[in-house]
């Protein structure tokens, strides 16, 4: 395991990505404590104040400082996003190896259900399962791990056709091995390089999914300084004071380019053909 | 006479991780004019770069250290990209291993092959149909006109290699390279090909480097024969010579490694009991779908008989249905018919129990995805141990047995060559102590010297364990060394079942007599 963070950090993308990462754990972390306002203080004389000394990335239309906000907004964001994309990944995973191991009429009713499950779009789904189970960040999670489950069985299901045909996996067959193992030990773990870079870039979209919940009513509320719910508040103030949906806007686009480096960067490093 | 070609102390390093690695060592060699030279040498040992270096194809990260490149007087290493635009095609062709994969499947041949003549030879749209109808007769291609208009996937593997000679004559270069043109093709079209080479050549007169592995085949069309060995030019004969008198001990390690059928590895008799015996066996690949008539099956009633301890080759072509009697013998496809083991009949794929899996093992075709990439060599052999009732200790035993070294365990498997990677493949087969291995074309993708040592081991492991073997293969010298009987299969039909010293006797099928004309029997 040390092994391989050493072999990640040793690309540039894994590095850079990994730096990134660290930067959004901490502020998820100490967020509140190393904010240098607090976040929900109102400024009425600082409305819109711009970016400069007194307050970094400047002050939103209540004259709260946006720099607080986002590192006391990074906890609400950022781990919950993590959460569904894995567990929207390790569900899709499971199921599209299973399938195309099963192969036959049952791969086929497999993936034809999630053909209908993909059919309806992501947000849909989620506003659904929110609307059914009821508000609140854990319902949100659950909500977008099954949106995002289905996507993820495809991808996992086109690589796990090649990997079945592989005659290791023959040879498990001829053994007489269990399905479990078979799809455990011997596909799943040479499937993962190419769900764990599509499971990176999920979690940006999970982000913006989280957000449009906010957004609409359904996942955090305000005054609550979600990233999301951030850009959609400074929707309307675009004109009079654009660093106020800018900053959050870059925070998300960091948090998706920091997963995506550490997903390429993984994949090299999880490649054991690099290991020589 | 200036020489066509002419290669001199060329060295060329590849640039892997900071270091270098030599892949070519002061090679030297020359081609005269109308002459064929053959290049031979295993896998690894810089033939293929040096045709690419000759192509002026080198990857990027190759760097040329010393030497020259003379085609002709024009220094090949010195040439600006767009002369050699103009050599490539016109001056030097090439014809690849594998036809497949050298026609673009978007076009028809007919495109292809006028679109070569009208930029190479300057022809006129006209001009260049009339000359490819010309072209593909001379290869001795039925129905040129017909051909034309298809798209490669429309004729066999045979013609499209035929197509692609053409393509390369017809521009009338003064030297064509061959990088093992027949190695991706059933051995009856491969000794066609080879017939229809010797012609074009006889006709053209132009210079060749032909590179293969395969050291008989070489001496049977090439004037001389260079050997390498790791990137090195170890000897260079005439190919009449070097197979009788190979000089340097690689090149006799080469010539003995070329399976013989005269020379028989196998000296005992099997015993008469039979252990396995499959009565009519059919594959059919595939499910009857609504609207469409079911597949036929790829083997129509097969049946045979392995004895114990006995080796029995299977020999035929590609897709003559050999490799699918080993899939339905493992389980690894349904089947109609019945397969009885030691009498016991098994009805199908989901009624083969534990023992009848631990009686029957199989080793694969490609040492590279036999073996799961994410396990180590320990866990790999400690699956069937678990299974099948053995002791997790035995690992370091099986490992020798398959003479590799114990702490072999520890390793990868893209840490082993391979051969080493075939070698745990067949480690992990004896680990369940089978009664019959079923080894589906083990040697193919080896080199002549690899495959001599995995025969060898593979005899060695049946003299300790009486294993009985069914072997797969197309290459008939090779069963013929070794086999007790041999199955011919074409078509998925079982054509001829013989005892091996019958094999030239005249009752066996014309089929069979065919086959064995067109595997090279090594001169001398």
């Amino acid at each position: 395991m040390t092994d391989l963070v050493g072999r990640l950090l040793r690309t540039p993308q894994g590095a850079i990505g990994c730096t990134l990462i660290l930067l959004l754990a901490v502020a998820c972390v100490a967020g509140p404590w190393i904010a240098p306002k607090d976040p929900e203080a109102i400024d009425f004389l600082g409305r819109f104040r711009p970016i400069g000394a007194e307050n970094w990335l400047g002050a939103d239309q209540l004259g709260r400082d946006v720099f607080s906000r986002l590192l006391v907004g990074a906890r609400s964001t950022v781990p919950m996003a993590l959460a569904a994309t894995l567990l929207g990944t390790v569900v899709g995973a499971v199921v599209g190896t299973t399938s195309a191991h099963l192969g036959g009429r049952l791969d086929e009713a497999i993936m034809r259900t999630i053909d209908a499950v993909m059919a309806v779009p992501g947000l849909l789904l989620a506003l659904l399962l929110v609307g059914t189970l009821g508000n609140g960040s854990g319902n949100a999670v659950i909500a977008i791990a099954v949106a995002f489950a289905p996507g993820m069985a495809r991808v996992t299901r086109s690589v796990a056709l090649a990997v079945r045909n592989q005659e290791y996996v023959k040879a498990a067959v001829a053994r007489g091995e269990g399905g479990a193992w078979i799809v455990f030990r011997e596909m799943l773990p040479n499937v993962m390089a190419p769900v764990v870079i599509e499971a990176t870039i999920r979690v940006a979209f999970a982000v913006m999914l989280f957000a449009t919940l906010s957004f609409l009513g359904l996942g955090a509320q305000p005054p609550s300084p979600e990233w999301g719910l951030m850009v959609a508040e400074a929707r309307q103030y675009v004109h009079q004071a654009p660093w106020v949906l800018i900053a959050p806007s870059l925070a998300i686009a960091l948090t998706a380019i920091a997963f995506n480096l550490v997903g390429d960067g993984l994949r090299d490093a999880l490649n054991p053909r690099h290991e020589r | 006479m200036t020489p066509v070609l002419s290669v001199r102390d060329y060295t060329l390093d590849y640039l892997t991780g900071g270091a270098a690695l030599r892949v070519l060592d002061g090679i030297s060699l020359e081609v005269r004019p109308g002459e064929v030279l053959g290049l031979v040498g295993e896998s690894g040992s810089g033939k293929s770069s040096l045709a690419l270096a000759i192509m002026r194809h080198l990857p990027k990260n190759a760097r040329e250290t010393v030497g020259a490149l003379r085609l002709g007087d024009l220094d090949l290493t010195a040439a600006r990209p767009k002369e050699l635009t103009r050599i490539r095609g016109r001056r030097i062709g090439m014809v690849f291993q594998d036809p497949s994969t050298s026609l673009n499947p978007t076009l028809t041949i007919g495109a292809q092959l006028t679109e070569v003549l009208r930029l190479h030879r300057g022809l006129d749209r006209a001009g260049a149909e009339a000359e490819a109808l010309d072209l593909l007769g001379r290869v001795e291609l039925n129905d040129p006109a017909a051909i034309l208009k298809r798209y490669p996937h429309e004729i066999s593997g045979g013609e499209k290699q035929r197509v692609v000679i053409a393509g390369a004559f017809g521009c009338r270069p003064e030297f064509l390279i061959f990088d093992e043109p027949t190695t991706a093709l059933d051995v009856i079209t491969g000794a066609r090909i080879l017939e229809l080479f010797a012609r074009l050549r006889a006709e053209t007169g132009v210079a060749a480097l032909y590179i293969s592995h395969d050291l008989a085949l070489v001496s049977r069309v090439a004037d001389r024969v260079a050997v390498l060995k790791k990137g090195r030019l170890v000897e260079e004969a005439s190919a009449a010579d070097i197979f009788v008198r190979p000089k340097h001990p690689d090149t006799k390690a080469l010539v003995d490694a070329v399976p013989r059928p005269e020379r028989r590895l196998v000296g005992d008799r099997s015993s008469d009991e039979v252990l396995l015996s499959v009565e009519r066996i059919e594959v059919t690949y595939g499910r009857k779908k609504l609207f469409r008539p079911a597949p036929k099956p790829s083997t129509r009633a097969v049946g045979f008989e392995v004895r114990r301890g006995e080796i029995l080759g299977v020999v035929g072509e590609s897709g003559s249905g050999k490799s699918s009697i080993a899939r339905a013998l493992t389980g690894l496809v349904d089947y109609t018919g019945a397969i009885r083991l030691d009498g016991r009949p098994i009805a199908g794929a989901a009624a083969m129990d534990r023992d009848y899996r631990r009686a029957v093992q199989i080793v694969f075709q490609h040492p590279d995805s036999s073996l799961n990439p994410r396990q180590r060599v320990g866990e790999i052999l400690s699956r069937p141990l678990k299974l099948f009732g053995g002791d997790l200790a035995e690992i370091p035993k099986l490992l020798e047995r398959v003479r590799l070294p114990a702490a072999y365990a520890e390793r990868w498997p893209h840490q082993l060559s391979g051969g080493e990677k075939q070698r745990v493949a067949i480690a992990r087969a004896f680990a369940a102590r089978p009664a019959l291995v079923v080894c589906d074309e083990i040697t193919a993708p080896l080199d002549v010297s690899v495959q001599a040592q995995i025969i060898e081991l593979l005899l060695d492991l049946r003299r300790h364990t009486g294993t009985a073997y069914l072997f797969i293969t197309h290459d008939l010298n090779l069963v013929r060394q070794i086999a007790h009987r041999v199955a011919v299969m074409r078509r998925g039909e079982l054509f001829d079942l013989l005892a091996v010293d019958e094999l030239g006797g005249d009752h066996v099928h014309p089929y069979t007599r065919a086959l064995i004309a067109a595997s090279p029997i090594p001169v001398g």
